[in-house]
């Protein structure tokens, strides 16, 4: 699914968070978006997932044109989407073998596939007997590989991972980067990742997408 | 995941919510049921009475055959005579017996000798009856008594109008009670779980995924307080179905009919899906904005 931004402007009130932001991502691209806090880092992911509307241009997922509102066309665009929020975001009073299942019930997964899905990813993650466990019964680093495995378990055509190092030590933060980038070579996986690690982007040399204060630099 | 598994997830984990609602729900359907019970006893009343002669004139003891035959002929005489029958006291008693057969303390002492001869009369056209009541009330000599069941059944007819009236009045009330019930224990469950709903739709929930659990749940509290609603009354109509009968003989007010109590739980359950689901519909749309 390519990922193009068309001249995006975002405002909220009289503040410009994003202005004039034109890009483009190919299926399969590992992408890191980095600036300092305030930079429009998380805004633009929230765009992407159209969890906020641009306040002007165009933003195509695939074929689908965002800004036109269609529900059925976000919800669908939503499923092909893998998300590892900042504050990971798992419902707190389900296990996280039934956050994962939500998310593979939403998509319409096939239902006697799903257990061998949650398998898995729990063991691609390495969660192994923490799947019984609620959020709250979990560390900082695991529950970002819940997360992770939540993402993952759709088989999504992309990952959006905001600031996902930023709750971890430099062993987790480096053991889930490597995961993601073996996600992306191995399954094709486009990844986008904000970021405030100047380290792991340097030794990854992927593609960075910088923001300075809204703007592209 | 099993939609009915998230809806029973949601009922476990606020128990009291579910339970107010359940509750208010049984004692709407108690009442239904209850009022139900009693509009059909009071109907059998009703039609006992209305399938009654309208008129029946006792006759005074001793009377011989042509002054009965005569009175019979002068009846004869009104038009819009439907029936004429002559209850003679051998034929009362035998009415009396079947009518007490239960109690025979109230059978024992009594002769044919006490009881009175009467006329049953019943009408086309009850204008007739006034005339018929009119006319007899003055011939003493050979009436004794006269029962014109028109006051009984209007007084009746007013009773059962009234009852019908306040019961539909409170059922009424009870259901709009019932029914904000539910929509805002749904909009407290919808609030409690805002997060939940969020999340699910930040990973592509569709809008019916996310009302369905709730949607079920209001459902659920129907079939549960329709079908509890029910059985709690019937088990009340069915305990005291003897007393009540006892009072109110020979008519039979509590009728165990099982055509009629399958049909009142049907339309029970029917009623109850409904009201469930069109409560928590309202509950889901004022609460989960799209």
């Amino acid at each position: 699914m390519k990922i193009v931004f068309d001249q995006v402007d975002k405002k909220f009130g009289i503040v410009n968070a994003l202005k004039d932001i034109s890009f483009e991502i190919d299926q399969g691209e590992f992408v890191f978006i980095t600036g300092n806090s305030g930079a429009g880092k998380s805004t633009l992911l929230k765009l992407i997932l159209n969890q906020l509307k641009p306040s002007s241009g165009k933003i195509l997922l695939g074929d689908v044109d965002l800004s036109l509102g269609n529900k059925d066309d976000i919800n669908n665009t939503r499923r092909k989407i893998g998300v590892v929020f900042q504050d990971y975001q798992l419902i707190s009073d389900k296990t996280i073998e039934e956050n994962i299942a939500l998310i593979l019930d939403i998509v319409n997964y096939p239902k006697e596939k799903i257990q061998s899905r949650i398998d898995q990813v729990i063991k691609e993650v390495n969660l192994g007997t923490r799947r019984f466990l609620f959020p709250s019964q979990l560390a900082g680093g695991e529950l970002q590989r819940a997360a992770l495995a939540r993402a993952l378990a759709i088989e999504p055509e992309v990952i959006l991972a905001d600031e996902p190092t930023g709750n971890l030590d430099p062993e987790n933060s480096w053991n889930l980067v490597k995961l993601l980038k073996e996600i992306n070579q191995k399954n094709n996986t486009t990844i986008i990742m904000t970021t405030h690690n100047n380290d792991i982007v340097e030794s990854m040399g992927k593609r960075v997408i910088k923001l300075k204060e809204g703007e592209l630099v | 995941m099993n939609p009915l598994k998230t809806t029973w997830h949601h009922i476990r984990r606020s128990p009291f919510q579910s339970l107010i609602a359940a509750i208010v729900m049984v004692l709407s359907f108690f009442f239904i049921s209850l009022f139900a019970i009693i509009n059909s006893g009071l109907s059998s009343v009703l039609s006992y009475f209305e399938t009654k002669p309208e008129i029946t004139l006792f006759l005074k003891d001793g009377l011989d055959k042509t002054t009965v035959e005569n009175i019979q002929k002068d009846l004869s005489s009104y038009q819009s005579i439907k029936e004429i029958t002559f209850v003679s006291k051998e034929k009362a008693l035998s009415i009396y017996k079947e009518q007490n057969k239960d109690n025979p303390l109230l059978t024992e002492m009594v002769t044919a000798s006490i009881l009175p001869a009467s006329f049953e009369i019943t009408v086309t056209n009850p204008q007739i009856l006034e005339e018929i009541y009119q006319n007899y009330s003055t011939k003493t000599t050979v009436i004794d008594e006269i029962i014109y069941q028109k006051d009984i059944i209007q007084s009746l007819l007013d009773w059962t109008s009234a009852t019908r009236k306040i019961g539909i009045a409170i059922i009424l009330i009870i259901s709009l009670i019932s029914f904000l019930t539910i929509v805002t224990i749904i909009g407290m469950k919808i609030t409690n779980r805002k997060d939940e709903i969020k999340i699910s739709r930040l990973i592509g929930a569709s809008n019916f995924y996310v009302k369905k659990p709730f949607l079920l749940e209001g459902i659920i509290y129907g079939i549960v307080g329709s079908t509890l609603g029910f059985l709690f009354s019937f088990l009340i109509a069915l305990i005291s179905q003897k007393s009540i009968n006892s009072f109110f003989q020979p008519v039979v007010f509590i009728d165990l009919n099982i055509n009629f109590y399958l049909i009142l739980l049907v339309a029970e359950i029917f009623i109850g899906t409904f009201l469930g689901f069109f409560a928590s519909w309202i509950g889901v749309k004022r609460y989960i904005k799209y």
